[in-house]
């Protein structure tokens, strides 16, 4: 794949250029003594785990390359007797607010363990994060009037898309993130505006909330110990790295199978049907759905694969999917 | 205003169009300028050549006549862009023509002078055809020009040209960015973009509480959910 290749090493040494530039002035700015850089293991561990052990209330905007809108949203959360709550309030167009409650503080899902690469010595697949992507510390940057470290990531394949994340340093909260397809553009941005770490509880558990949507806490199980595989169906090839999270079966029938390499996440659906099936590709945003149809036993099924993954990555698993 | 205060004011502007940030009248007093002064091709020559050399790009060549081909380009740009929007927002008051109307047309003229090939990929609601869908695929883009400055050695975002073209004010439709973008195997689709669009967005909004419990980012995924009254 000598385009791939070229590409990212071009990538590479244009970002490595910019930010070697970057890197000498923010330390002029930040005049402070020089500080050892965390290692990368320990940045990820804090933004998988600690995050999750504070309270705190932060607006941050969003803006996806399929519309240059920007859209602004809040996020709440806090700990009760160990277990989670978060609120997500959209803050433009109608008054939506998605609520999740109930995950145990101490739940570690497939992706964290995957971050954290707890997990890699009891499975099989000893596939360590490092194999997927290349992860380079970067300079300070305050965003939100905090200071974070940016973390670059970079896929070592053409099935993942990479990332800048600026991670701040004290909660381990990501405070910025630029999601970065194959030609090095940007496919989506978070970026935090204001952050509160000391939120009054008790008036965020009274506001009332119109609209509420409630997600699912337990979506995929807590503390795998294995790599487990879906029943009924056959994924007989998924990019390197990426680990079965767990299964759904939604309202509408939909047979829901999830994945992720820790970072990257992606979701298999599938239904039976009677009605025509159309088959290509949908995008919106950085989210792609790789739509197609599977005949098993005279029965036609709705397959789709969608995630924040490149259109390659997903048609292949797409087409390498097999019912019993 | 003194030469030199004149002088220091277009350096500033040469330097807010170099990063997309120079206003329509900061625009049209740099062409205006720089067909009287040589100095303000000069200038921004020497911005352009700073710009590469900090990106790393090889061979920054940029001569007067670069700038004089710019200045051209720039002004039919100008001319077509106006032409383009001046009927959509006659009517509206000044206040809908708030920093989105112009964040448009500076984009619409930055992309157009940087020669800079944006892809047009969202296709018509109504139905499908062949021509459709090859005249709406995705044109890959020229090398990325140096007009449009990113930091960090990234590559400027592909910004769906007609929703800028079209778009004036705050009226942006709501139901613009739930539009799932379709590109059809086969050639004759049966089904319409609505039916895909909803298909779509609920897989989507299922597929966020997996990214927001495995991506390591928190809740921060769900910024990707449309929310309709339908459910």
């Amino acid at each position: 794949m000598p385009k791939i290749s070229t590409w990212l090493s071009s990538g590479v040494l244009a970002i490595t250029t910019v930010f070697l530039v970057q890197t000498s002035s923010a330390q002029e700015i930040i005049s402070s003594p020089p500080m050892s850089l965390p290692s990368v293991q320990t940045l990820l561990n804090k933004m998988s785990q600690d995050a999750a052990h504070i309270n705190y209330r932060g607006s941050f905007t969003y803006q996806n390359q399929t519309s240059i809108e920007l859209q602004s949203f809040r996020v709440e959360h806090w700990l009760e007797n160990g277990v989670e709550h978060d609120r997500f309030l959209f803050l433009n167009g109608p008054e939506r607010v998605i609520v999740r409650d109930g995950q145990p503080v101490d739940c570690k899902a497939m992706g964290d363990e995957l971050l954290q690469g707890s997990i890699s010595q009891i499975g099989k697949a000893l596939v360590k994060m490092d194999d997927l992507y290349q992860f380079e510390i970067r300079g300070q940057e305050r965003i939100a009037g905090r200071l974070t470290r940016v973390l670059q990531v970079i896929p070592k394949d053409p099935y993942r898309y990479g990332y800048f994340l600026s991670i701040d340093e004290d909660t381990g909260l990501v405070l910025k993130s630029w999601l970065i397809d194959e030609n090095a553009r940007p496919l989506e941005r978070y970026q935090f505006i204001s952050l509160d770490l000391n939120p009054d509880i008790a008036q965020l558990k009274a506001q009332s909330l119109p609209h509420q949507h409630k997600a699912v806490a337990d979506v995929t199980p807590c503390n795998p110990t294995e790599f487990t595989k879906p029943s009924n169906w056959q994924i007989a090839w998924v990019p390197q790295g990426f680990a079965f999270a767990g299964q759904r079966k939604l309202n509408n029938g939909q047979t829901m199978l999830m994945y992720t390499d820790g970072l990257t996440t992606f979701s298999i659906f599938i239904e039976p049907t009677t009605s025509f099936v159309p088959e290509g590709v949908g995008k919106r945003g950085a989210t792609l759905a790789y739509m197609s149809r599977l005949v098993v036993r005279d029965t036609v099924f709705r397959v789709s694969v969608v995630g924040e993954i490149p259109v390659a990555a997903a048609a292949k698993i797409a087409q390498n999917i097999t019912g019993q | 205003m003194s030469e030199q205060n004149r002088v220091q004011t277009l350096a500033e502007s040469i330097s807010a169009l170099m990063d997309n940030q120079a206003s329509e009248f900061e625009l049209q007093r740099i062409l205006k300028a720089s067909e009287q002064d040589a100095e303000v091709k000069a200038t921004w020559s020497r911005y352009q050549v700073t710009g590469s050399v900090l990106r790393g790009e090889q061979t920054p060549v940029f001569s007067a006549a670069s700038m004089a081909s710019f200045s051209a380009r720039m002004s039919a740009a100008i001319e077509a862009e106006d032409a383009l929007s001046a009927p959509a927002v006659a009517d509206k008051s000044k206040s809908q023509q708030g920093w989105f109307y112009q964040l448009g047309r500076v984009a619409l003229v930055a992309s157009v002078a940087g020669g800079l090939v944006l892809g047009v990929n969202q296709f018509n609601s109504t139905g499908q055809s062949t021509s459709q869908i090859a005249s709406n695929v995705v044109t890959p883009s020229a090398p990325v020009d140096s007009a449009v400055s990113l930091p960090s050695g990234i590559n400027s975002p592909l910004i769906n040209t007609r929703t800028v073209a079209v778009q004036t004010g705050y009226e942006s439709r709501p139901q613009e960015n739930r539009r799932v973008n379709f590109q059809p195997l086969q050639a004759t689709s049966v089904v319409s973009d609505e039916e895909v669009s909803r298909y779509v967005n609920q897989m989507i909004k299922a597929h966020s509480d997996n990214a927001a419990m495995n991506s390591g980012q928190g809740v921060l995924p769900y910024a990707r959910v449309i929310i309709t009254d339908e459910e």
